[in-house]
């Protein structure tokens, strides 16, 4: 048994009648149906090796990197991990509330505006390289903060002192 | 009815409570917090007891909600503006289907067709597998009226938490851990210095006489310019020095003594301190430990806790003795020139605006640079005890460098903060400068003109003064640095002091001296974090004295069902019952000890194998030990010990072989002689000489007890009369062996497989 790779047109991604899934269909004509995309590299390469896994999470293929693809397949898969993955960019920081230990950031996100409930701020506020920031809540939802230094100003004091 | 007294998880936005037929019976609700395109929508409880911010270009939607009856789901959103019914008839599933972030609920119909009806995010999750489970079994014929109370308990506990501080509270009406001693930080730290009270007040009135007698000189100089020099008054003179010679004996001998008694009650407060971390953190729950370095938590106890003593002291002592040195010159001063001694004030407000300033801009760096060693730390506690895995990886160089790395970010960061710590005392010795300079211009002015009323003698004391007098001052404003820097520290510690225990109370719970064993999982749904669900709908009953062998794949469960068991996460959903007795019931220290724990890695203390045997009962007697030992097969293997029982494990058991450290983890065990017996793939990593070693002691132990075996080898579970089969978190078969084997299921074929292999085996020797 060995690992299958998709380079580019080894086969196609097409949409699938199931929300949130893809089906593909190999060169030679074989189908597989309702496959869930899911990133290997969710934190560090987001575009590259994503895992295709039927419903038992059986891995059916490896898309080695998503910009190799078929411009069609590559917009299928985009449009379906766009979904997946949710992890809102916070482009503005609007208020902070810290009390009892438990750290509270009102935040404006792409998505919208979103009270983040942080437990322990010593683990789930990660500064990554070049100002990346990734943030996790009590619920284990996570968020990112592109460039902490793109920030507004009063964003940055809000953050200050705590990545 | 009144949509807004209904069950929910969540408010229910009146765009939904409008749209809701008055006429139908709802019995509860799901809010969701998320449009189906993934956008937040609107919610209402940002900040409690904060205003929230007006602001707000951003255009938020009501959230989309599921009104449940006992046949039929509304579903109403006002973000697609619809209402849609589905009735339980149609529907043949529904389950909550986890994303990264997100997560939706799909129904499944009776004509095959599949539907995504709500989306939402991690917060919502556990409220919609209640929701889904309240379908499923309605569907399945069960008493909707006995399914909605569960998801009401279900959505109580979620929303359980603690009116002030907004965390989850163990169970309804508990009281807050955190609020409950949650007082201002000085008070939290009041409990360490009451005992230290009288020598800390006996300390402070020593030291207001060492500091009246260190303001006496000046004054002398005075004399001494003034009066014994212009009259030549020789004999007051000696009286004079005699007088100092004899103050400063008790000057010298008091600093001696309260320094001594400072450091005296400055140990017993770290080391009460100390002990108080550490206790808490042997209490914590593996939740906690899951999520926290343990580099961080040796941190707190070894060095945190220094920082925060000296703080204390600090605090205790000098605050209050250096006020009054600095109203004692103050008064002084005045009565001496309440002129110069306003020219001496002036940079005063200076000195205190700019420490404001300084606090502000220093502020930030003290966390950031404690989070950058913690990361040095946590490298350390991390690679030093696996230096054998490092070097067997030839991965010395990336260690070192990893950590010049760690370094080298703490080095900027600790350099940035120095910039501005090292800026701002130099500032302030400046400014007290030119306060003396200040003096020099306008008091020699005046010492030179008649009548000004200010004598040479005086204008030197005054000087003197103005040296001493900004001491206090410089402390006092300083005051803010070490404050700064202790509150990170005092944040830390209390994390451990105040973090939730795993029982409020110690003595609180049933303590059973001994179980009869019978184990009842009901409905047990567990996942340590929102992202995954790892025990589902987990249920089985096993009677005292039974066998029972779990199997199942890798990472299917097995060991978080135990786990759970020994209580060491308590955030399950459903009950377990032991000898029909809710296991939240018991107290979790006592109910371990009736468990005998064996691990597929046996933990080890650096200690002698007596002790490493004799752990859970310290009191037993060496031929008990013994007798454990020859149970475990382990007696044999340590007789030939050149240092028998006394033998020297090092850290973690090195010294001994796998099988070796294995044998001594159940000969811990048999001590115990405990009502119910565990074994996680206790045999799984030694050969099969050992195994069978194991396993005979095994075998030996099992008798009359109630044993849960988790094994990859079949063959180990020869004596087990009921088997379970777990897949992703799910009982998929349990029955005894012939029950399961007659099935054809996946025992069946995992038994097919491993004969297989032995048969290939037993060709290859032959
Ligand atoms: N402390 C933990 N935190 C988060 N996930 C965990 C933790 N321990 C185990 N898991 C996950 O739970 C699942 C079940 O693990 P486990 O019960 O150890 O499986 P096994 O059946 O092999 O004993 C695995 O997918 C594992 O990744
Ligand atoms: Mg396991």
């Amino acid at each position: 048994m060995s690992i299958r790779y998709i380079d580019c047109d080894e086969a196609r991604i097409m949409p699938s009648e199931t929300e949130y899934h893809v089906d593909l269909e190999w060169f030679g004509g074989e189908t597989v149906k309702n496959l869930e995309a899911k990133r290997l590299f969710p934190v560090s390469g987001l575009f590259q090796y994503i895992a295709l896994l039927d419903s038992s999470g059986k891995e059916v293929a490896i898309v080695r990197n998503i910009d190799h693809l078929m411009p069609e397949s590559k917009k299928v898969l985009l449009a379906v991990l766009n979904e997946y993955y949710m992890v809102p960019k916070i482009t503005k920081v609007l208020d902070k509330h810290d009390k009892f230990g438990v750290l509270k950031f009102m935040v404006e996100t792409e998505r919208g505006i979103r009270t983040i409930e942080i437990r322990n701020r010593h683990n789930d506020l990660k500064l990554m390289y070049e100002g990346r920031v990734l943030i996790r809540d009590a619920d284990d939802n996570r968020y990112e903060i592109e460039n902490i230094d793109a920030l507004d100003r009063h964003s940055r004091s809000l953050l200050n002192g705590e990545i | 009815m009144d949509i807004s007294q209904l069950l929910t998880n969540k408010s229910i936005p009146t765009v939904v409570a409008e749209k809701a037929d008055p006429q139908t019976e709802y019995l509860f609700a799901l809010v969701s917090d998320l449009s189906r395109d993934a956008r937040y929508t609107e919610d209402k409880k940002l900040h409690p007891g904060k205003k929230q911010k007006k602001n707000q270009d951003i255009k938020m939607f009501a959230a989309d909600s599921i009104l449940f009856t006992k046949d039929a789901l509304t579903i109403i959103s006002p973000t697609e503006d619809s209402v849609r019914r589905i009735a339980f008839s149609d529907i043949q599933s529904v389950a909550v289907k986890r994303m990264y972030g997100n997560a939706y609920l799909k129904i499944e119909k009776k004509n095959e067709e599949t539907e995504v009806i709500l989306r939402f995010t991690y917060q919502i999750t556990v409220s919609a597998e209640a929701a889904a489970r309240y379908v499923n079994n309605v569907i399945a014929g069960e008493d909707y009226t006995e399914e909605v109370k569960t998801v009401q308990e279900s959505y109580e506990r979620l929303q359980c938490v603690c009116p002030n501080c907004g965390r989850t509270l163990l169970r309804p009406g508990a009281t807050c851990i955190h609020c409950r001693s949650k007082r201002q930080i000085v008070s939290r730290l009041a409990k360490y210095v009451k005992p230290e009270l009288k020598l800390l007040i006996l300390c402070i009135v020593n030291c207001v006489i060492t500091t009246t007698i260190a303001l006496i000189p000046p004054y002398t100089n005075q004399m001494i310019v003034d009066d014994f020099v212009p009259n030549k008054n020789y004999k007051a003179m000696l009286w004079m020095v005699v007088f100092m010679f004899v103050a400063y004996v008790v000057h010298y001998g008091l600093m001696a003594h309260r320094s001594y008694l400072l450091r005296a009650a400055g140990n017993r407060i770290v080391m009460n301190l100390r002990s108080d971390v550490y206790e808490r953190a042997q209490y914590l729950p593996m939740r906690f430990y899951d999520k926290t370095p343990t580099g961080s938590v040796i941190n707190r106890i070894s060095s945190d806790s220094l920082v925060i003593q000296s703080f204390i002291l600090n605090i205790s002592q000098n605050i209050i003795v250096q006020s009054m040195l600095l109203v004692g010159i103050i008064v002084i001063m005045l009565s001496m020139n309440w002129w110069l001694t306003l020219i001496s004030l002036l940079p005063v407000p200076l000195v205190v605006v700019g420490s404001r300033i300084f606090r502000k801009k220093i502020a930030p760096y003290y966390r950031k640079i404690w989070r950058r060693w913690s990361a040095v730390t946590s490298l350390l506690t991390d690679t030093i005890p696996c230096v054998r895995v490092v070097k067997t990886f030839a991965a010395e160089k990336r260690a070192v460098n990893k950590f010049k790395e760690y370094n080298e970010d703490w080095r900027i960061m600790d350099t940035n903060a120095s910039k501005i710590t090292s800026i701002y005392p130099q500032a302030v010795n400046f400014l007290i400068t030119i306060g003396t300079l200040a003096i020099w211009a306008f008091g020699g002015r005046m010492a030179m003109e008649e009548g000004s009323g200010l004598t040479l003698g005086t204008l030197v004391a005054f000087i003197s003064y103005t040296s001493i007098f900004y001491n206090p001052i410089n402390y006092l404003a300083n005051l803010s640095d070490t404050y700064q820097n202790t509150l990170a520290s005092v944040e830390r510690v209390l994390d451990i002091l105040d973090a939730d225990l795993e029982v409020d109370d110690e003595d609180e719970g049933i303590k059973p001296k001994s179980v009869k064993g019978k184990i009842e999982f009901k409905n047990i749904n567990f996942s340590f974090d929102r992202s995954k669900k790892v025990l589902s709908d987990v249920n089985f009953v096993i009677e005292p004295g039974d066998v029972v062998g779990i199997v199942g794949t890798t990472g299917s469960g097995k060991s978080t069902l135990i786990n759970i068991l020994l209580r060491f996460y308590d955030n399950y959903e459903g009950t377990i019952y032991v000898d029909d007795v809710d296991l939240k019931e018991y107290n979790p220290g006592a109910f371990r000890e009736v468990i005998g724990y064996v691990q597929q890695e046996p933990m080890m203390f650096r200690d002698t194998i007596f002790n490493n045997i004799a752990y859970g009962r310290p009191d037993a007697q060496v031929e008990e030990v013994f007798n454990a030992a020859e149970i475990a097969n382990a007696h044999s293997f340590i007789v030939k010990q050149p240092d028998g029982y006394d033998s020297m494990l090092g850290e973690r058991g090195i010294g001994l072989s796998g099988g070796e450290k294995q044998r001594v983890s159940i000969a811990r065990a048999v001590l115990k002689n405990p009502s119910i017996l565990i074994f996680d793939e206790a045999t799984a990593a030694v050969d099969s000489e050992t195994e069978s070693l194991i396993q005979e002691a095994i075998d030996r132990m099992i008798s009359g007890r109630t044993t849960l075996m988790i094994a990859h080898r079949l063959s180990t579970l020869r004596k087990a009369n009921k088997i379970i089969v777990m897949e992703n978190g799910k009982i998929i078969e349990m029955g005894s062996q012939e029950e399961l084997l007659a099935k054809q299921g996946k025992y069946y074929t995992l038994v097919q497989i491993q004969n297989m292999g032995s048969k290939q085996q037993a060709k290859e020797e032959v």
